[in-house]
Parts: C-alpha cells; sequence; structure tokens
C-alpha cells in the first residue's frame, strides 16, 4: 500500500489538504431554487438571510449553554430511557447535536421546515438515471458493480440492474467475518438466479478494529469504519476490474442530494451525527494511527473518495433515488423472483444487515440514545416517505442482552467491555 | 407492443403510453410540474406513463410525436418572411428554441430518456383526428378537426373507417377559426390559450350583435371553406394578434383590469355565433359528402361545448365522439393511436369509455400524506362516505373530491373535483369567494345521473366528458340556478355506474336527500394553478382554501374550524 501512495508523510499531507478543500466545498448549506439559473426572487433570498440568521442563533445557544454547564459538549451524555422525543420524527434530544424546542420539536425538523422550499427540486427521475447509465455503460467487461449485502434494498439493486436496465452487472459482497448465513443465502440465491458474476471478499483484517472499538468504550460507531473500509475496498475492485458504475443500495432517507451521493449516501458532518463523528475522530487518533496494521486505513469517506478518484473514475448511485415505489414493491419482485427471505431477527425490523450490527445498535442506542438508523428514518418522516408510528416500530429494540453477549463472545471481547 | 405518444414545445405538454392498442396510461405534463399549459419536454409524464407498466424506455418500441417539425418550421419561417419586419421580434424570440430542440426530436428523445429506437412523426391534425376516431365506439364516421393551427392545417375533413383514416381536404394557416378566437379572446383582455373559455362564458350575457362585422371579416363560402381576412389580423406580429384597422371596426380593445361592458359581451356573443354558425355549415357539408352518420370531432376549437351541441342539434348527424383531451394533450394519445392501427395495421379494440388515465395513489400513501400533514382524518366504507358527504353537500359544504386515477385531459370529471349544492342560488358567488376566485360571469357545471339527464336536460346523448352545454328544462332552471348560465345552458356531464361507481354513488345519495340527481362539479384546482394530481397537492389546496371538507379515496378531512 505504502508503496502505491507514495511516502506516508507525504501521502498525510496531501490527505489533509484534500480533505480540508473537499470538506469546505461540501459543507451543507440551502440550496438555491432551480439549478441557479434563475434569478433569485426577493422572498428567497430573505427567507436564505432568515435561515442563516437563525443558523447564528442557534450556534451561540449552544455555545452558551456549553459554558454554563462547564462541560465540554461532546461529553453530555444522558440515559436514553429519561430522553425526550421530537414529536416530528424519532430523534431524541441529544445536546448539542439536537435540541428539542418548547413545543417538541427537534431542531432538526424545524430546519428541514424552513428551508424545505429549497430542496424541492431533488426530485429524480427514472429517466435520469438511465440516462447516467447510457453515459457510462459499455466502457468495460462489466457495467456496473453491484454492492449486494443480501438486504432487500441491495438485493432489489441487483435485480434491477440485470433485469430493468438490462447491463451486465458484476455482483460484490464482502464478509468481515460477521455476516449471517440468511444474508449470504440471499445473495447466493440472487446470483444463481439472475446468472450474474459474482465475487466474495471474505476478510478477518477489519476485526480487531471492531474489538478495540468495543473494548475502548471510545464511543464511535462500529458502522462507521466498516463503511469506510467496504468502499475503499469496492473502489479497488471497480479499479481492478475497470467497471464505471458502482450501485449501492441505497434508500432515500439514507441519501437524496447530490453532493451527498458522491459521499457515498452517508453525511457525517450532519449534526445528527456531530457526536458521533467526533468520538470516532478520536478513536482514529488515539487507537488506529499508531497501529501498524491499520497504517493505511482512510480517514474519513472523503478520503476514500479522494483516493478512488486518483486510482480509476467511476460514479455512485443507486436506482432507490430513481424509483417512485417505495421497499414493498420490490420485496415482492425479489420474494417471488429471487426467492429471497427476510431474516428472523434484525435491527431495525425489516432489515438484513450482519451480527455486528446489534452490537452498533446497542452501544449507540447506550452512548447517544440513537442510531443512524433513527437518523434515516427520521428523514424519510419529513420528506412524508414514512410515519412517524411505522419508524417506531420497526425501531423498537428487538434483541436482548444475550444476543449481544454471544456476539462479543465471537469478536473476541468480554461483557464487561460493555458493563453487561 | 409499446408506443409512447408525445406532445410538447407548443403548449400542453403530455405523454400517453399505448400497449398493444389499449390506452394504459396517459397525462399532462402541468400536473407534475404544476405549471398550467406547461410547454416544456413532458419527462415527467413520460415517467409516469411507463411506470405505470412497470416498464422503461428499454422496452418501447416506437415514439411518436404529434406534429411533424419540419414543416411546421417553414410554415413559421415562410410567414414569418410575408409579415418581415413586424415579424422579427416573434422570428428571434422562437428560432432558437426550433433549433435547439423542436427541430431535432430523435436526438431530444436520445438526450432526455436514452432512447435509441424509432421515432415516428404525424401531422398535427392527423393526430387530433386519431386522437378522436381511432378510440371511438364508430367502426366508420365523418371527422372533423379544427383548431389554432398545427403545421399548415388549421381545419382538416375526414372520414375513417376501420383503422383508415383518410383525409378529404384541409383549411391552411392563416384561415383559421381558432386563432380567430383567441385573437378576439385577447382583444377582450383575456389570455390566449385560457382565456377561450372565458369568452365563451361572457358571450351568454350578449347579443349578436355585430355578427355581420365577424362575416366581413372572414369570408365564409357555401361549401364551409373559408377566408380570414389579413388585414384585419397579425398573427405573427409582433404581441398582438390583430391589426389597427380591427380595433377601428370594434373601437378600443379592453385590459385585463377594465370593467367588462355591455360592447364587450356583444363581441363575445357575436363571435359565438359567428363560430357556432360557420362549424354548423361545415358540419353540415362533412354530412352531404361523406353521407354518414357518426361524427368525431377533435382539436382545440372543440373544447367548446356551445359549439359542439349546435353542432350536435343542427345537423343530421345522429351520434358525436369528442375525446376528452380534445386540445393539444389529445395529440399524444393520437400519435400512438395512429402508429399502432393505421401504420402498422392493427385491428382497432379499443373504446374510450372514460377518461381516467392518470396516476392513482393508494389508501396507504394517501394515509401517510395525512398524518404527514397532521391532518385529523376518519375512514368512511363506500356507502357510508356517499351518505354522509351528499348529507353535507345538502348542507352547502364545499367538497375537494379525489378519488382514483387522474383525468386526461383539460376537465376535470369526478376525481379531481371540487362538489358543491346546485340548489342554492347563491352557491355560485360561495365558490367564487371561498375557493375558485373566478370572474362572475363563468358558469360552473353540473354533473348528472347518466339516468336522469333527460329529466333535467334537452339531451339526447350522454355527454361524459362534459363536452356538450345543453339547455336547461324550463321547469327546473328554478332547481338547480347555480349551474344554469344565463343563456339557459349548462355545461352537462353525465355519469354512469360503470364508469364512475362513487360518483354515482354520492349523487344518487344526494337525490335521495333532496330529490335532485344533479351537483356542481368544477375543476380541483385554485386560481391560476393546474388541477390537482397528487394528495399532497390536494392538502396544500384544502389548506390554502376555503374547501370544508376534503375527500380522499375514503379518508375525510373536515376544515378546522
Amino acid at each position: 500500500m505504502t508503496a502505491q501512495y507514495g511516502s506516508y508523510g507525504k501521502e498525510l499531507w496531501k490527505a489533509l489538504c484534500f480533505s480540508v478543500i473537499f470538506v469546505g466545498t461540501l459543507i451543507p448549506h440551502p440550496v438555491p431554487p432551480k439549478g441557479g439559473k434563475k434569478s433569485e426572487t426577493t422572498d428567497a433570498r430573505l427567507a436564505r438571510l432568515a435561515v442563516r440568521l437563525a443558523d447564528a442563533k442557534a450556534k451561540r445557544a449552544r455555545l452558551a449553554y456549553a459554558v454554563s454547564k462547564r462541560v465540554k459538549p461532546w461529553s453530555f451524555i444522558k440515559k436514553m430511557n429519561e430522553r425526550k422525543i421530537c414529536k416530528r420524527c424519532v430523534l431524541p434530544e441529544n445536546k448539542p447535536d439536537i435540541w428539542l424546542n418548547e413545543e417538541g420539536i427537534c431542531d432538526i425538523c424545524v430546519e428541514y421546515e424552513k428551508t424545505k422550499n429549497f430542496n424541492e427540486d431533488t426530485k429524480f427521475l427514472e429517466t435520469d438515471f438511465i440516462k447516467i447509465l447510457n453515459q457510462h455503460k459499455g466502457k468495460g467487461e462489466y457495467d456496473c458493480l453491484v454492492m449486494c449485502s443480501g438486504g432487500k434494498d441491495s438485493t432489489s439493486s441487483l435485480y434491477y440492474m440485470k433485469k430493468r436496465y438490462k447491463l451486465n452487472p458484476l455482483a460484490f459482497t464482502f464478509d468481515h467475518g460477521f455476516e449471517t448465513e440468511e444474508a449470504m443465502e440471499n445473495v447466493k440465491n440472487a446470483v444463481e438466479r439472475l446468472g450474474v458474476d459474482f465475487l466474495l471478499f471474505k476478510t478477518d483484517f477489519m476485526k480487531d478494529m471492531f474489538s478495540k472499538i468495543v473494548k475502548t468504550k471510545s464511543g464511535a460507531v462500529i458502522c462507521h469504519p466498516c463503511s469506510i473500509w467496504y468502499m475503499d475496498l469496492t473502489f479497488k475492485v471497480a479499479a481492478r476490474f475497470n467497471i464505471p458504475i458502482i450501485v449501492a443500495g441505497w434508500t432515500k432517507g439514507q441519501s437524496t442530494k447530490q453532493p451527498v451521493m458522491s459521499r457515498c449516501g452517508c453525511n457525517v458532518h450532519q449534526p445528527e451525527f456531530a457526536s458521533m463523528a467526533k468520538a470516532m475522530g478520536k478513536f482514529f487518533d488515539n487507537h488506529v494511527k499508531n497501529d501498524s496494521k491499520y497504517k493505511d486505513f482512510p480517514r474519513s469517506m472523503e478520503e476514500v473518495l479522494t483516493r478512488a478518484n486518483k486510482r480509476h473514475k467511476c460514479i455512485v448511485v443507486s436506482p432507490h433515488w430513481f424509483l417512485p415505489f417505495g421497499a414493498e414493491t420490490y420485496v415482492e419482485t425479489i420474494k417471488k423472483e429471487l426467492n429471497w427471505k427476510f431474516p428472523k431477527l434484525s435491527y431495525p425490523a425489516k432489515s438484513t444487515n450482519c451480527y455486528l450490527n446489534f452490537i452498533s445498535a446497542y452501544l449507540s442506542m447506550k452512548n447517544y440514545g440513537y442510531t443512524h438508523y433513527h437518523v434515516e428514518m427520521s428523514k424519510m418522516i419529513r420528506v412524508g416517505m414514512l410515519t412517524r408510528e411505522e419508524a417506531l416500530s420497526m425501531l423498537e429494540i428487538n434483541f436482548d442482552e444475550e444476543l449481544i453477549k454471544d456476539i462479543l463472545k465471537k469478536l473476541g471481547c468480554n461483557p464487561e467491555d460493555l458493563n453487561i | 407492443m409499446n408506443i409512447l405518444g408525445i406532445s410538447c414545445f407548443y403548449h400542453d405538454s403530455a405523454a400517453c403510453l399505448l400497449q398493444d392498442g389499449k390506452v394504459i396510461a396517459a397525462a399532462s405534463e402541468e400536473r407534475f410540474n404544476r405549471e398550467k399549459y406547461s410547454q416544456v419536454f413532458p419527462i415527467n409524464a413520460i415517467n409516469f406513463c411507463l411506470q405505470a407498466r412497470d416498464l422503461t424506455v428499454y422496452d418501447v418500441d416506437y415514439i411518436g410525436f404529434y406534429e411533424k417539425p419540419f414543416l411546421k418550421f417553414s410554415r413559421v419561417i415562410l410567414s414569418h418572411l410575408r409579415s418581415y419586419p413586424r415579424s422579427l421580434n416573434n422570428f428571434l424570440g422562437t428560432t432558437p428554441s426550433w433549433l435547439e430542440n423542436r427541430l431535432i426530436m430523435p436526438l431530444v428523445f436520445k438526450k432526455e430518456l436514452g432512447f435509441e429506437g424509432k421515432t415516428l412523426f404525424v401531422k398535427h391534425h392527423l393526430s387530433h383526428v386519431a386522437s378522436s376516431f381511432l378510440v371511438s365506439p364508430f367502426e366508420e364516421a365523418a371527422i372533423l378537426t379544427a383548431d389554432g393551427v398545427g403545421e399548415w392545417a388549421t381545419m382538416t375533413y375526414g372520414i375513417g373507417k376501420g383503422s383508415d383514416i383518410k383525409v378529404l381536404k384541409e383549411i391552411h394557416y392563416p384561415d383559421s377559426l381558432g386563432l380567430l378566437y383567441t385573437a378576439v379572446t385577447t382583444y377582450l383582455g383575456f389570455k390566449a390559450l385560457s382565456g377561450e373559455g372565458k369568452v365563451m362564458g361572457l358571450a351568454g350575457y350578449g347579443e349578436p350583435k355585430f355578427i355581420d362585422r365577424f362575416r366581413e371579416m372572414v369570408m365564409v363560402k357555401p361549401d364551409g371553406s373559408f377566408r380570414v381576412d389579413s388585414k384585419f389580423f397579425g398573427f405573427n406580429e409582433g404581441s398582438r394578434m390583430y391589426s389597427k384597422r380591427f380595433v377601428k371596426v370594434f373601437g378600443k380593445e379592453r385590459k385585463p383590469e377594465d370593467k367588462i361592458e355591455e360592447r364587450h359581451q356583444d363581441i363575445a356573443a357575436s363571435l359565438q355565433k359567428f363560430i357556432e354558425d360557420t362549424l354548423v355549415l361545415i358540419a353540415r357539408n362533412l354530412h352531404k359528402e361523406t353521407k354518414l352518420d357518426n361524427l368525431c370531432l377533435a382539436g382545440g376549437l372543440f373544447l367548446n361545448c356551445v359549439a359542439n351541441s349546435k353542432i350536435l342539434e343542427e345537423t343530421p348527424f345522429k351520434e358525436v365522439f369528442i375525446q376528452p383531451a380534445t386540445g393539444d394533450s389529445g395529440g399524444a394519445l393520437g400519435v400512438a393511436c395512429y402508429i399502432y392501427h393505421s401504420i402498422l395495421k392493427n385491428q382497432r379494440s379499443h373504446v374510450m369509455t372514460d377518461a381516467y388515465l392518470g396516476p392513482y395513489f393508494t389508501g396507504e400513501q394517501i394515509k401517510k400524506a395525512l398524518i404527514n400533514h397532521n391532518l385529523d382524518f376518519k375512514e368512511l366504507s363506500d356507502p357510508d362516505l356517499a351518505k354522509y358527504i351528499a348529507r353535507v353537500l345538502s348542507q352547502d359544504k364545499i367538497i375537494g373530491w379525489f378519488q382514483g386515477r387522474m383525468e386526461f385531459g383539460p376537465r376535470a370529471l369526478g376525481n379531481r373535483s371540487i362538489l358543491a349544492n346546485p340548489c342554492n342560488p347563491n352557491m355560485k358567488d360561495l365558490l367564487n369567494s371561498r375557493v375558485k376566485k373566478r370572474e362572475p360571469f363563468r358558469p360552473y357545471a353540473p354533473v348528472v345521473l347518466e339516468e336522469k339527464a333527460k329529466e333535467f336536460f334537452k339531451l339526447e346523448h350522454p355527454s361524459p366528458f362534459m363536452l356538450l352545454s345543453p339547455r336547461v328544462r324550463e321547469d327546473k332552471k328554478n332547481l338547480i340556478p347555480s349551474v344554469t348560465h344565463i343563456d339557459g345552458t349548462a355545461r352537462v356531464q353525465t355519469v354512469n355506474k360503470d364508469t364512475n361507481l362513487k360518483l354515482w354513488q354520492l349523487i344518487k345519495e344526494f337525490e335521495n336527500i333532496t330529490t335532485i340527481p344533479v351537483i356542481i362539479n368544477t375543476s380541483f384546482n385554485l386560481r391560476g394553478e393546474p388541477i390537482v394530481c397528487t394528495p399532497e397537492d390536494a392538502i396544500s389546496s384544502f389548506k390554502r382554501s376555503q374547501i370544508d371538507y376534503l375527500v380522499l379515496e375514503n379518508y375525510v378531512v373536515e376544515k378546522r374550524t
């Protein structure tokens, strides 16, 4: 790896410069109306100004709060069952990231309402997707690389790429040692029935990092470094086979906006993730940086993308951003066509995830009172794709400590590490 | 076989999907992009049509475009040259769009849709002809189309037999009854393309005192052909469609904000009468020539329901079929049908009995939208819903009625409608002040049970698409005062059990309460907006107006006071 990227110091400088520039260009601010071609109306300008003013006001309030309590903002953790939950979405109060106002509505929902009108033109059409596919397909042996975890979203993505868009996909699954048998069965069924080429990458590489996260009680979320790792891996595979399109199964709740898409779906810079991202940063600094095994490990998704861009140009898309129908429709299709099955137990309900996800969810709930699934579903509630009741029922904790203990054993940790 | 019909880049962009000769889906772009009479490429409508059958553009065999761009461009250039230099501004305004999009349609389809298959172009008026005849119940019929202008043709007569269409005669630009109507509409201070209906409504108030002057401006020959005197009009010359000489004859034009005088009403009445007389004459000649009993009408001019009724009453034709999207949006339907039946020689099997070809939303989706908008709602069964809504209707409440698939064409036919009580003489003012904010002279239309239509209206045939305007029977005028226009007519929609059961049940219940089988049906939109499409649109309109009850499928929301 070192040989590929040059000397370590040089690489670090480069990565630092690029990530500063990259992050700077991607800091979210209200999208100007309709592609920016039309001149902004006075009303819109005023509204934008109001949003900015409100931003500044909220920042000041947070700072004042932190000072008055004489604590650093991110050390502010309360027990989850004491927390009030926003009346519109499912996020609990988690100062200083998420605040509830007097009406019991979180500042993220309030913010969304304010900027809603600017974000209206983020509606994607299927024809847009086809345009993107036509632009890139046919450049190599495979038209696209489909990241296939065996869940409903990624399996249906694979189905759509092959059947609906008539492309030649390469299905790609990575197993860090904690994938469930049910998920693997689903992947196997899908690739066999669709007759697509299939690549399985199984490794123990990440196990040490995962167990470190648990043991150090750092507050970092396991899914975060995992997503950085698997995206890096996917880009490498795409480069290896010269594949121009990477297809993921991300849904509209995970991401809907173009700049976020290019960041592979997850935007850790949004306020909901602020505490988690900080803990992650700290964990990287204290435990990953000095570890010789992970010395080339990318620190952030931005870094993954910078590296990937140098290696090979490709785009990352998800058909679910462009299709009008919800999960019910495609679950029916893949059940029928690919013999796909829901796993017996998963968190949140109606999803498919690895075993470590239970630990990740457990830790997040304990440390922050919510998981990244809460953030995702809250977003879907705000755009009207999900009702709050549905989200709450899906997000109900459905696993017990026994299961957590079993998985901890597999990971080489003790229940004491989690104070169970 | 999947054929996608498209009309766009003039006004009323639309798309239509024809699968094995059956019309699967059709919708106007304006409903999706919320821009009235939108003329942009109908990308949303196309996506909707394809997804209605779970197709992608890879499954489409042909795309049909509703006119021949080069032929039309030659007409535009030639007529600009003729009226140079007054046409210079118009020329500079329109030519870039021709070069960018309109002359390179196959490239546009490739760019916008990724479509690389065959694109076929059908003449504008042939699309209109096909949109009516090929979905009509007639095996053989005379066909008459008229609108502003297509490529060159402004009016076409023809005969349809089986799946063949034969054009007998065309009248060419600049002799156009549609453009004449539009010119006078703009002269009377209304907007082109949207104000024609207002002129028709205004006509009821006036006397046709100026009909002779129109006869001087348009020479009508005994065979029905006509010639518009270009001295009075300038269809290509800048912002105005009429000339100084026209103003000399009729006096100063009306500005949009000016008061409507008696003179304006008389001009509107004269124009309406002149158009009716001319169309009746043409239709009579067409009957003489074809000796057929059935007539199919199409083109924007036949949205004029008063004239349609005159044709039905005063000509020997026994049956008339007018397709609901008779304007340019129907061109998308027409071109798809023409390709399948007339070019590919397939038998006709599809008869258009209803206009419900747009998107629909499931109860779950509606419930989600209601919850997301924090509205209190209740769910009722079909019979309870009809009873409940009929009762509140009879109490003079205004209902936003959203059911099933959206209508194709400009009329709301009971799936995206605002309903009200026709028995209350003040209902028109109430609707105007609380919801629609229309000009006071425009009438509201009734929807009536098909089996009871004859009792209330002088109507021999059903009028399922609200395109006929028969007289209200003298003894019934007092019973339904708010739908009877000043001239004693009403733009009737008839409804039967097969095409719209829910609306039929509702009117039946309303009849049980009031003994009147008629209710007011006006389009579910607010002033200046297109008709609602999604539950979100309906909820938004409901919130911004004083509609009392919103009914989305079986969910009822009451306005909180």
